[in-house]
């Protein structure tokens, strides 16, 4: 069964869904496709490694929250992702490790400020098992 | 079922959906009302009508357009004592806003060097994804104090002079900010950020004064024909969006406490008067003052641009205003006085003549409202009005308000077509992204002028000036 994400249209921002059957690779793809908004990801190395550990308060939440993380950690700290690994995910709780870089003007092509993730008509349902993820970003 | 009330005002009565306490009103021409009827601005106005507390109707200005809980230009009022603040009425981008500069230039004497004027404004000004503030690095107690004074920061620093603060908003200063209820991520995010102007719908510039429409308004904001004015639009960066996004959370889990049920998790909100209510109000000051640092170093940074390239850099603010922000104000509801917390997410407060919020200078007139239009076609100056204070808490729209999805932007034009088009018209670019300039291409935004018609026509503001530009520089 085929996992990936798409951009969805909104009239002033842009959202992602995503959908795997397996709902550790949908939150994978979700911070990878938020990455590819803000920033070419094939210019995005791998020379630092970061560990995360995120709570929420429901699955949805706990998508929010990801993400924000995410992108704090571009916006805040300068630091983007690569790749991922989702070491766990239950319990509305998540540990991943971070692949990627110091985000640097001259060596990565961004694309777009991502201001922030939304609640606007999140969801994450699971039919004929396969799991889809709908967020929208404020752009 | 909406209902028509007149040419300019459709009513959402409290049958539209459950659980509404107040009504829902939207300013719009039949045409501008299709487009509304397009995405889901209703059910957001609507939506909002059901947060307790409200007075008044929830509302939306011409150029509202889906956006996330609240629509873009939605207004609405809370009771001070016994209403609700929501985080996502204001928006992730806390006191975007613009400001108006006006110079003593003519249009004939920039023209001939109007590339070189731009260029230097491109870069002098930080902008695009990624780009970092001049003044990168600033250490905690530094920053505490930019969210302290906001553009008194600014000044106090030689960004321009503390004759500017007379002329925004709040004198460029909300004075309940708290650096204290922002937490530490937020001021990560605006550390580096802080004098720049970001990408998106954000831009610098420069115009000329194309019509009047007000004769003593235009004189009194020192506005005339042919004049050169630079429109500059950012707001708080990833410092605001920040504060937005962790009030969310707070005010999501805070709501169980005090027994609010809401209808979209965007809406999150608590009581005004609750401990978290109150900090949130406090950070967004915070991050709102930020804001008018930003643009006031911003200004700096144009007028500098002027010296260099025209000779002369003395350029006046006309005035600054915020787009996104929630303001304590006394508003007459029902006939009695009322202390109300007035939401703007993607609308302008258009307080009339004799307020005592408003410049000393406009107060025979009224304040500037500030119009921008998509890129490449044209901005106006508004003045408030009583209706304003009558019908809307003082509040009118904020620009054209988009009309197409980004990524329908981009699919009938390319970047360079579009910048041949615009050099077609007199309009000169300056990009720091080639796929940004086609999302904010002029066609993916309503008609501004179709939008101040409405607002103008419904007496909820009055032309003053129309300007057009001639030279943009976008992130």
């Amino acid at each position: 069964m085929d996992s990936g994400f798409r951009i969805l249209e909104h009239p002033a921002d842009l959202g992602l869904e995503v959908w795997s059957p397996n709902l550790t690779e949908v939150f994978r793809l979700a911070a990878l496709g938020l990455t590819s908004i803000i920033v070419d990801p094939a210019s995005v190395g791998d020379r630092e490694r970061r560990n995360v550990s995120i709570k929420g308060t429901d699955i949805e939440n706990l998508l929010v929250r990801w993400l924000s993380e995410i992108l704090y950690l571009y916006d805040g700290e300068g630091f983007l992702v690569s790749d991922i690994e989702i070491r766990s995910l239950h319990d509305s709780a998540l540990e991943a490790v971070l692949n990627g870089e110091k985000a640097d003007i001259l060596n990565h092509k961004f694309r777009v400020d991502v201001k922030a993730v939304t609640y606007h008509q999140l969801k994450i349902v699971l039919e004929k098992d396969v799991w889809t993820a709908r967020v929208f970003l404020d752009i | 079922m909406l209902q028509k009330l007149d040419e300019y005002r459709y009513l959402i009565p409290k049958s539209f959906r459950e659980g509404m306490n107040v009504e829902g009103l939207i300013y719009a021409s039949p045409a501008l009302i299709k487009a509304i009827e397009n995405d889901l601005t209703l059910m957001q106005v609507a939506n909002v009508a059901t947060l307790p507390g409200l007075v008044g109707r929830s509302l939306a200005m011409p150029d509202a357009h889906q956006g996330y809980g609240f629509a873009i230009g939605g207004v609405a009022a809370a009771d001070l004592q016994k209403g609700i603040v929501s985080a996502g009425g204001v928006g992730f981008d806390i006191n975007c806003g613009v400001r108006l500069l006006r110079s003593d230039f003519r249009l004939d004497e920039v023209k001939p060097k109007l590339d070189g004027l731009l260029n230097q404004m491109f870069r002098d000004i930080p902008c695009g994804t990624g780009k970092k503030g001049i003044v990168s690095g600033l250490s905690d107690a530094e920053l505490d104090h930019v969210l302290k004074l906001g553009a008194q920061w600014a000044v106090e620093k030689g960004y321009g002079t503390s004759e500017d603060l007379a002329h925004i908003e709040e004198g460029g200063k909300i004075p309940n900010a708290n650096p204290d209820e922002v937490s530490k991520r937020a001021k990560e995010r605006g550390r580096d950020q802080l004098g720049t102007l970001g990408s998106g719908n954000h831009f610098v510039e420069v115009q000329y004064v194309s019509d009047i429409f007000d004769e003593d308004a235009a004189q009194s904001f020192g506005l005339v024909i042919g004049q050169i004015v630079v429109l500059i639009h950012t707001g708080s960066r990833g410092l605001g969006h920040q504060v937005c996004t962790d009030y969310l959370e707070i005010m999501q889990e805070a709501m169980r406490k005090y027994k609010i049920t809401i209808v979209d998790r965007q809406l999150a909100c608590v009581p005004i008067q609750s401990p978290e209510g109150q900090s949130y109000l406090q950070a967004m000051a915070s991050a709102a003052n930020f804001a008018f640092a930003n643009r006031q170093m911003i200004t700096h940074w144009v007028r500098q641009a002027f010296e260099r390239s025209l000779g002369s850099g003395d350029l006046k603010i006309v005035y600054d205003v915020c787009h996104n922000i929630a303001k304590e104000e006394t508003h007459q509801v029902g006939g009695s006085s009322r202390k109300v917390l007035v939401h703007r997410k993607g609308a302008t407060r258009a307080f009339p003549k004799h307020r005592p919020e408003i410049p000393p200078d406009y107060n025979e007139v009224g304040q500037p409202v500030l119009i921008p239009g998509s890129m490449g076609t044209c901005s106006y100056v508004l003045v408030g009005t009583e209706k304003a204070m009558e019908e809307t808490f003082g509040s009118s729209c904020h620009g054209a308000g988009r009309a197409m999805s980004r990524h329908a932007a981009k699919k009938d034009i390319t970047a360079d077509e579009l910048l041949r088009d615009l050099k077609e018209k007199g309009i000169h670019v300056r990009g720091a992204s080639k796929s940004g300039l086609t999302e904010e291409k002029p066609g993916a935004y309503k008609d501004v002028s179709a939008v101040v018609e409405v607002v103008h026509n419904a007496g909820i503001a009055r032309k003053v000036a129309k300007m057009v530009p001639i030279g943009v520089i976008k992130g």
